[in-house]
């Protein structure tokens, strides 16, 4: 009984050793490649359970998920000589493993060497554009045109570039300064414009508000002498209609009213011969004494 | 390695002093999966230690390691073979390093460590991802509160420079790509969120960045952020892209606030203007209306007393008529009456010295007094 059991032992601490030396797994973020003394026997990509060849058999594992590449800042020129400091990154994915592992080894490796040629690619492409281009227009096509480029050289690495992007584009610190100036001055001459427009608007309002006033008033008074006018018209027509009917005694009559109204005021001093027709009584009661 | 553990073998045997590879077994299968089962070794020996001190005799031992081994085993099954998800969770199961299934919220059955590998990434929960500006909010001042210009900072497609801090908020969308397509989903929201951000703003003028296309710019960061992050297969749903803020850089936001002043000063002034324009008017219209009514009052006054006179004279000519010569003298006396009546008067008989009297005028006198009378 004890001899069967340390027999089991033994054999199930063999079986163990035996998957532990044969049996690998392969995650599902992982690819690999089974070497055989260096030599390479199979490519794995689907991920699981997998097994070789203990000892003689050697696993190599790569990333299969896409990867980060990120490059620090460089200073590129761009075809207007403008100086662009442009920073990209790129994400990328080990397509063919064996390739990958016969050209680069592992990802530090690759990341240098796709940094260099995502530098040159930058500056290749961004050499040719102008930096309305890079900001504006044609910023997308060149990001297609990177990848594209990027591509060509990373396919002899077995990689795949699933992306390559500008990520910023930006004026070095110096030429900020120069566009912060433009932009205060730009906007200095939009602050002025609108004052003088607000000038401009106030003066033709006021300008129109007097005119108005003057025209107004010129009118009513033009209309005013008119009535008025209207108006003496009319007394003369009345006049002339009454005092026509007998003129000598509206020369009489008129003369009359007037020396009432002429004579009447306080403080007239009248130095009178007493021989006037008033007076034609005054030292004779026959009358017509006065009379020479 | 915990391979050679599959068989277990070594349980029953060990199991009294709890010294075997199942010590560091459970440890193992915590690992990546997350669930944490008690160290099975310090049990064991609390219990033995226990059981030694209430039986110091120990006679039944056998019977109680026994008890003791059959309760451990209990709990490695449980701690082994389930995995808790939480309702903000979703367990996404690898069998053997390969894809298996995707757990509900809530207790589920899993094979322990080497066979199952279990993530727990937070499915409904939003992330935010600031670019811009560290910390909480944006500072809407300067650079004091963790302002980060070197990503703020963009060109706009007029060549004008602009601040803008904005965050993301993102969701992971499909589980199985956020964990498994991409290296570092967290990292890429960020950087395709600059990038988008750059690209959409460059494509656009300053002024209408800084106003009216505010929302429309989140909006085309979103969509532009969300095709790149699909095709990178990452799993990430971006839900809103939020400007915190968009204003001129430092250095020049006092000559855009100017710009507003200036904009303020010009409405100013319109409306001074018309205020002017508006009580001006009105008053001259009212003043016209005067002069129309004095004069329309003056034709009436007139011909009202140009027609009482006129009355008047016909009446008295109508009884002038009956009696010319009598009327003629009355009215004559009548008005000297009241001419003379009311008159200082000197009378000089011219008859005798013609001329005589003129020297004793005293005319000096006479106006005199005119003058001191007005």
């Amino acid at each position: 009984m004890k001899t069967f059991s340390a027999g089991l032992l033994v054999l199930l601490a063999l079986v163990g050793a035996l998957a532990y030396f044969s049996l690998f797994i392969v995650d599902q973020t992982q690819q690999a490649i089974v070497l055989e003394f260096g030599k390479t026997k199979k490519v794995i990509k689907d991920p699981g359970l997998k097994w070789k060849i203990p000892f003689v058999q050697t696993v190599q594992y790569f990333d299969k998920r896409i990867l980060d590449l990120d490059t620090p800042a460089q200073e590129v020129i761009a075809s207007d000589e403008k100086r662009l400091v442009v920073d990209s990154f790129a994400r990328y994915k080990i397509v063919d493993p064996l390739l990958f592992f016969q050209t680069v080894r592992d990802e530090r490796i690759a990341r240098s060497r796709l940094g260099s040629i995502l530098d040159s690619s930058l500056r290749r492409v961004l050499g040719t554009a102008t930096l309305q281009d890079v900001v504006r227009d044609k910023r997308k096509d060149m990001m297609i045109t990177l990848t594209n480029f990027v591509n060509q050289e990373a396919k002899s690495f077995g990689i795949e570039i699933i992306d390559v992007r500008i990520k910023r584009a930006d004026l070095p610190a110096e030429n900020s300064q120069a566009i912060y100036k433009r932009m205060q001055s730009e906007r200095h001459r939009e602050a002025a414009e609108f004052r003088a427009r607000g000038q401009e608007e106030a003066l033709r309002i006021r300008a129109e508000a007097d005119r108005q006033v003057t025209i107004l008033k010129a009118e009513a008074t033009r209309d005013a002498q008119k009535i008025r006018g209207d108006g003496d018209a009319k007394r003369n027509e009345i006049f002339a209609n009454a005092y026509g009917k007998d003129a000598g005694f509206f020369a009489f009559y008129r003369s009359m009213q007037a020396y009432e109204n002429g004579l009447l005021a306080d403080g007239t001093k009248l130095v009178i011969s007493p021989d006037s027709e008033f007076f034609r009584y005054f030292n004779n009661p026959a009358g017509g004494a006065s009379r020479r | 390695m915990p391979w050679s553990d599959k068989n277990g073998g070594g349980w029953k045997s060990g199991g009294g002093r709890g010294d075997g590879p199942w010590g560091q077994k459970p440890s193992g299968g915590g690992g990546p999966g997350g669930n944490q089962p008690p160290d099975i070794e310090e049990m064991l020996k609390k219990g033995q230690d226990k059981l030694k001190q209430a039986m110091p005799g120990g006679g039944m031992n056998k019977s109680f390691l026994f008890l003791v081994s059959a309760i451990a085993l209990a709990a490695i099954a449980f701690f082994g073979f389930t995995v808790r998800v939480n309702p903000d969770e979703v367990g996404v199961v690898l069998r053997f390093g390969k894809f298996h299934d995707q757990l509900a919220p809530g207790l589920n059955f899993r094979y322990p460590y080497p066979i199952d590998k279990i993530y727990l990434p937070k499915v409904t929960r939003i992330n935010r991802t600031s670019v811009g500006f560290r910390g909480g909010s944006s500072s809407r001042f300067g650079n004091s509160s963790g302002d980060v210009a070197k990503e703020s900072l963009m060109l706009t497609g007029d060549e004008n420079i602009v601040d803008v801090d904005f965050v993301v908020f993102w969701q992971v969308g499909n589980a199985k790509d956020f964990l498994f397509e991409i290296q570092n989903p967290v990292s890429t929201v960020k950087e395709v969120a600059e990038s988008a951000m750059r690209e959409i703003v460059g494509q656009n003028d300053i002024e209408p960045i800084l106003t009216e296309r505010r929302a429309k710019t989140e909006l085309a960061v979103l969509d532009l952020m969300q095709k790149t992050l699909t095709q990178y297969k990452s799993g990430i749903r971006i839900t809103q892209v939020q400007m915190q803020k968009v204003d001129p850089p430092g250095d020049v936001i006092g000559a855009f606030r100017d710009v507003q002043a200036a904009r303020a000063d010009q409405d100013r002034l319109k409306n001074e203007s018309e205020t002017y324009a508006n009580r001006v008017i009105p008053e001259a219209r009212g003043e016209a209306q005067k002069i129309a009514q004095e004069a329309q009052a003056y034709k009436e006054q007139t011909i009202a007393q140009a027609e009482g006179q006129a009355d008047r004279f016909v009446k008295i000519y109508n009884e002038y008529a009956k009696a010319p010569e009598v009327t003629r003298k009355r009215m004559f006396l009548e008005t000297m009456e009241k001419v003379l009546g009311r008159s200082e008067k000197i009378i000089i008989d011219n008859k005798g010295g013609g001329t005589g009297v003129v020297p004793y005028l005293p005319l000096n006198e006479l106006t005199r007094k005119r003058g001191g009378g007005q």
